[in-house]
């Protein structure tokens, strides 16, 4: 099956602490692979909870499906499976640049690329948004001193710390001037100014997050519309 | 060049310099105690998630009393 671990379990992997309760994948919605996630589901005695049910056409759309598992082994666990997501690349994408990491020698796992992962965090919750600064300053920590140019572009348009922003400004200011029309604060970054700096990480984070908004409103409607006549659906059958 | 310990201190730097192998062994401890003492597998709600339904019934403590009471306050 081509799944992706995704959001809080795949933070551990990549250096941020998130203590999430269910598991989350980003999956290729074909017919072949959700049919093997429905064979992995049933062995799981998954049922879905909440609303979307698990059709192709919600997740194509960008919805998510809940399944709750009561298989000894995994009892109550929570599973999220997602298709869409807002600026994040289609899953034939995703899955060329994915992350595999081997947990033990009978078993690998599959992870959305950290900056795939990154730009999937950029929600409207506040709880994500220092999930992604501590992503990348784990992957700046770790690189800085032997870095390539496509890391460096990673870190010179993702990093959310003023003090390493100025760090790598001060390092790499030709490659900094080329970012500058992408992402305009970098010139705060240069001139090594760090309260404005700070107060432009938090502007790009309230326009990420206003987007985010923006883009689920319809989505919640559909939601709040498939809540409604499942519970009509329930009030019909009883 | 700025030190891991100079802008988060000791503890998340430690945790940065963990491996991803690493990090998740230790995880899967933090789960195995939670599990052990009785924790929810059900999410916190999550009022700012898009999927959180206000209307939807949730699972009860271990001990059916919320997580958190109050065993003093102040006046104010």
């Amino acid at each position: 099956m081509r799944a992706l671990l995704i959001r809080g379990q795949a933070c551990v992997f990549y250096g941020a602490a998130e203590f999430s309760r269910d598991t989350d994948f980003a999956i290729l919605a074909t017919p072949q692979n959700l049919s093997r996630l429905r064979k992995a589901m049933n062995e799981l005695q998954a049922e879905v909870i909440a609303v979307p049910p698990f059709e192709a056409k919600y997740l194509r759309k960008g919805h998510a499906v809940h399944f709750r598992c009561h298989h000894p082994d995994a009892d109550r666990m929570r599973v999220d499976v997602m298709t869409k997501m807002r600026n994040v690349d289609s899953f034939s994408k995703l899955w060329l640049r994915r992350t595999t990491i081997s947990i033990d020698p009978n078993e690998t796992c599959e992870l959305m690329s950290l900056a795939d992962l990154v730009q999937a965090k950029k929600t409207q919750r506040d709880k994500d948004w220092p999930m992604i600064r501590r992503l990348v300053e784990v992957h700046y920590f770790g690189n800085r001193e032997s870095a390539h140019p496509a890391q460096r572009r990673f870190w010179l348009m993702e990093l959310r710390t003023p003090e390493l922003l100025i760090e790598l400004a001060s390092i790499h200011p030709n490659e900094l001037r080329r970012f500058k029309r992408k992402r305009p604060l970098l010139e705060l970054a240069q001139t090594g100014n760090e309260s404005a700096l700070a107060d432009a990480i938090l502007e790009e984070e309230r326009a990420e997050r206003a987007a985010d908004r923006e883009y689920w409103a319809p989505l919640k409607r559909e939601l709040e519309q498939l809540r409604l006549t499942r519970k009509k659906s329930f009030r019909h059958r009883s | 060049m700025i030190a891991p310990e100079d802008l988060v201190g000791e503890e998340w730097a430690e945790w940065y310099r963990l491996t991803p192998i690493q990090r998740w062994r230790e995880s899967q401890k933090l789960w195995e105690t939670y599990l052990r003492l009785g924790g929810s597998l059900d999410p916190e709600p999550d009022t700012q998630s898009p999927f959180f339904n206000p209307h939807e019934r949730r699972a009860r403590a271990a001990d059916s009393r919320p997580g958190v009471r109050v065993l003093r306050r102040s006046r104010v």
